[in-house]
């Protein structure tokens, strides 16, 4: 237990000095490209330190509001590939709290777009009884430019809260940002906040691809055997170096028994190298793996 | 060695929930020093334990068939232990009527020495706390457990001479942090709830899923290990039928076996008074009685179909109309006071200490609180609505029901945590309790832990619990809307 302590320690010191080195760049160049370590990084990785929440998986740094922190955790990833990222609150001397979340896209129902997924929002809020919407679904912008990233924003309002729902697309996931204030000017200065967010890319991160696992890009496979018996399916995300070779496997929610098993087996897969106007590139996908002779299937 | 080691990890663990909780929670909180008051049980008619509206006659007589064993209590004769937690189903299932939860007399203290058994109570039963059953969380070897471990055992009963077991040491595995509890769930209701399609209840906890995204929730369906079906029925919806239910509690519960479990869980042949296996088998001949098709019954058979037809509980809403008209209704042994238009008459002796105008639960505060319910989150997966479908029974077939439950298990966090895995169920995972019957209620949590509306609430929040945002939103609202939530409650 002690040494599981200490690697985790060494591993979240070592996340976050990447997360922080990631930051520096991005204020000092904008946009630029993260080391290996980032990239390996699981989107769950995030944390408040000194008053700023990083998370390296999304190359997000965002300086808190003044007397914010961290709340209670949230629940382990879903096993619909939902994160509850980070639950900021209000510490002393203020209100509010600001929930940060994503949902992996490849274990959601495909939304064409943003715009879609805030009218979802929209309706799905306008139907409680005593909700109101104070702003219909609108595209803003959050973060520092001149890396800032476009949005879709909806508030609405009910019994006393004030609440914004910011929602935008990264590595392959819907991030959410939710803003529960007493009153709008609590709810403005809060979705203010979000200005200072600073966002870093990879130069060539991954290209998202549905179902890739699926295809006849799959030129070898081995079945995981030893997983545990489950009729849920068990979600799992890897990214395919661009010679085809899987370079990271992130086991979204199993027991440790399934996550070890899954985990070598798909390190074996091979791929054909994915290109794009001739140029190998890396692809980033999800998987839905099912017990039962080892039957693997993609996403559905 | 390991135990100990588990046993402190628990302790810490517990402690570090309730010191994170205990700094994190005032962030939100009101300011304000006075808190909501739960009403207290609700009193005026049961509102529960009839038949489902619209049963032919045929099936009433099936019913009430029914119904008579489900209160009948078993002696040994009858295949009672050699272990057992109660002797009859009726005992556990009984407030506010039969079918439902844990009554405010537990009978589980008469019965540990009835007819001369010289049960030792164990600690955490007591005369006026919920029923409960025992579970250990981990095996002496470190292995993991999760097991119903019976409190009683029929050893000096008059009716089981010559039998003598020990009942397990709880002492010994309380000192150790190794028993969790459970408490009785209530049945009404229940047939809409099994005649409800898988579809339907994918459907229903799909449809909310973007207010659920905004509340840090997510919650998935217990499936059965067999079919791969959503279970449903249980604390941590753990059983697929109410068949299933009826035949495991027979047996777990009051150590009966049945055509479902036909093993003795006690191996003692001295212990075995009953020599039939089975002991509570389908008859092949008729046992007559009012209802010819349920004289050909087995017990199990019966008691879900009680359970089937048994109707949901009627909230205050209609039941209030009655008990208001009722003079003797409007004040109570309780210190809750009711006012004109009140659809809270307090049930005689409840403890609560309510006194002030806010706690008057009034209709508009009761449409009130089910209005900040809503709002705040808490319907995000106590789903007001399900619909049954097709169903054998009429009654059952296609009807809107309001369990306030998606019957999704979600992770609770580390405060109400068992470390019991069932099914798809982790330790950390309970279904969403169904609400509907819940201001009759006396006991609260899956261990009972409280009597208390609120405290339940509270609990909903610690480290790791999908309903951190929904209890954040909760305790940020002013204390009239919460004492309205509570109010509401109370009314269903």
């Amino acid at each position: 237990m002690r040494r599981l302590l200490h690697l985790g320690a060494v591993a979240s010191l070592a996340t976050v000095l990447a997360s922080a080195l990631a930051a520096v760049l991005a204020w000092r160049y904008g946009e630029t490209i993260l080391p290996f370590a980032v990239t390996s990084a699981m989107p769950q990785d995030g944390g408040v330190a000194d008053g700023v929440y990083t998370n390296a998986y999304f190359g997000l740094s965002y300086p808190l509001p003044k007397g914010f922190g961290e709340g209670l955790a949230g629940p382990d990833p879903s096993q619909s590939g939902y994160y509850v990222l980070a639950n900021l609150v209000a510490q002393a001397g203020g209100a509010g709290t600001i929930l940060i979340a994503a949902q992996d896209t490849f274990f959601d129902k495909p939304h064409r777009d943003l715009a879609e997924a805030a009218s979802e929002v929209r309706d799905t809020m306008a139907q409680i009884e005593g909700m109101s919407i104070d702003r219909e679904p609108a595209e803003i912008a959050i973060g520092r430019r001149p890396a800032s990233r476009p949005a879709w924003r909806v508030d609405f309002n009910g019994v006393g809260l004030y609440r914004a729902m910011i929602m935008t697309e990264m590595r392959c996931h819907l991030l959410s940002i939710t803003l529960t204030a007493r009153d709008p000017q609590e709810r403005e200065t809060l979705a203010q906040s979000l200005d200072r967010v600073s966002l870093t890319a990879r130069r060539d991160p991954p290209v998202c691809i549905r179902d890739y696992a699926g295809g006849d890009q799959l030129v070898h496979k081995v079945a995981p055997t030893d997983i545990m018996p489950s009729r849920t399916p068990i979600p799992a995300r890897i990214i395919i170096g661009s010679d085809g070779v899987v370079r990271h496997v992130h086991v979204i929610r199993a027991t440790n028994a399934q996550r070890k098993g899954i985990e070598d087996v798909l390190r074996q897969w091979r791929f054909k190298p994915h290109t794009i106007n001739g140029r190998a590139v890396e692809v980033e996908t999800g998987l839905a793996l099912r017990s039962g002779g080892g039957k693997v299937t993609s996403t559905d | 060695m390991a135990k100990r080691t588990f046993a402190s990890a628990c302790s810490l663990a517990s402690m570090s929930a309730i010191l994170v909780a205990s700094v994190s929670l005032p962030s939100l909180a009101p300011a304000q020093g006075r808190g909501p008051t739960d009403p207290g049980v609700r009193g005026g008619a049961a509102g529960a334990g009839d038949p489902i509206t619209g049963l032919s006659a045929t099936e009433r007589a099936f019913f009430e068939a029914a119904k008579d064993v489900f209160a009948e209590t078993d002696g040994v004769p009858d295949g009672l232990g050699p272990r057992f937690n109660l002797d009859s189903c009726l005992g556990c299932h009984s407030q506010p009527a039969s079918g439902g939860s844990a009554p405010a007399v537990n009978p589980q203290v008469a019965v540990a020495t009835l007819l001369g058994a010289r049960n030792t109570l164990p600690s955490f039963i007591t005369a006026n706390g919920p029923v409960r059953e025992a579970r250990f969380v981990r095996n002496p070897d470190g292995s993991p457990d999760g097991g119903v471990h019976a409190l009683f055992v029929i050893t000096g009963r008059s009716d089981a001479p010559g039998c003598s077991i020990a009942q397990p040491n709880f002492a010994a595995e309380l000192s150790r942090n190794n028993v969790v509890f459970r408490i009785p769930t209530p049945t009404f209701g229940l047939g809409l709830v099994e005649s409800t399609p898988d579809s339907a209840l994918e459907a229903s906890l799909a449809a909310n899923s973007q207010q659920k995204r905004a509340l840090g929730i997510s919650g998935r369906f217990n499936h059965n290990g067999n079919d791969g079906t959503i279970a449903r029925f249980g604390w941590k919806a753990q059983n697929k039928s109410l068949l299933l239910f009826s035949g495991e509690a027979y047996n777990v519960e009051i150590g009966v076996t049945n055509d479902l479990f036909p093993s003795e869980r006690e191996g003692n042949a001295a212990c075995q008074f009953n020599h039939t296996h089975p002991e509570s088998p389908t008859p092949l001949e008729s046992e007559g009685g009012a209802s010819p098709s349920a004289g050909f019954q087995s017990d199990i058979a019966l008691f879900a179909a009680f359970m089937r037809l048994l109707a949901p509980p009627t909230p205050a809403s209609a039941t209030a109309a009655v008990a208001a008209a009722s003079p003797s209704s409007t004040t109570t042994g309780s210190t809750v006071v009711a006012s004109a238009g009140s659809v809270l008459p307090a049930a005689a002796g409840t403890t609560s200490t309510a006194t002030t105008s806010s706690t008057t639960s009034t209709s508009a505060t009761v449409d009130r609180g089910r209005q900040v319910f809503a709002n705040v989150g808490c319907a995000a997966c106590h789903t007001r609505t399900q619909r049954s479908g097709g169903a054998n029974v009429a009654a059952l077939s296609n009807v809107t029901f309001e369990p306030y439950s998606d019957f999704a298990v979600h992770d609770m966090g580390d405060r109400l945590a068992d470390g019991v895995s069932q099914g798809e169920a982790n330790g950390r995972e309970f279904r969403t309790a169904p609400l509907w019957g819940v201001g009759q209620r006396i006991f609260f949590l899956h261990d009972g832990r409280t009597k208390d509306l609120g405290e339940a609430i509270a609990q909903h929040a610690s480290r790791g619990s999908e309903a951190n945002q929904v209890i954040q939103n909760y305790n940020a609202l002013s204390v009239d809307d919460r004492q309205a939530v509570l109010n509401f409650l109370r009314s269903l």
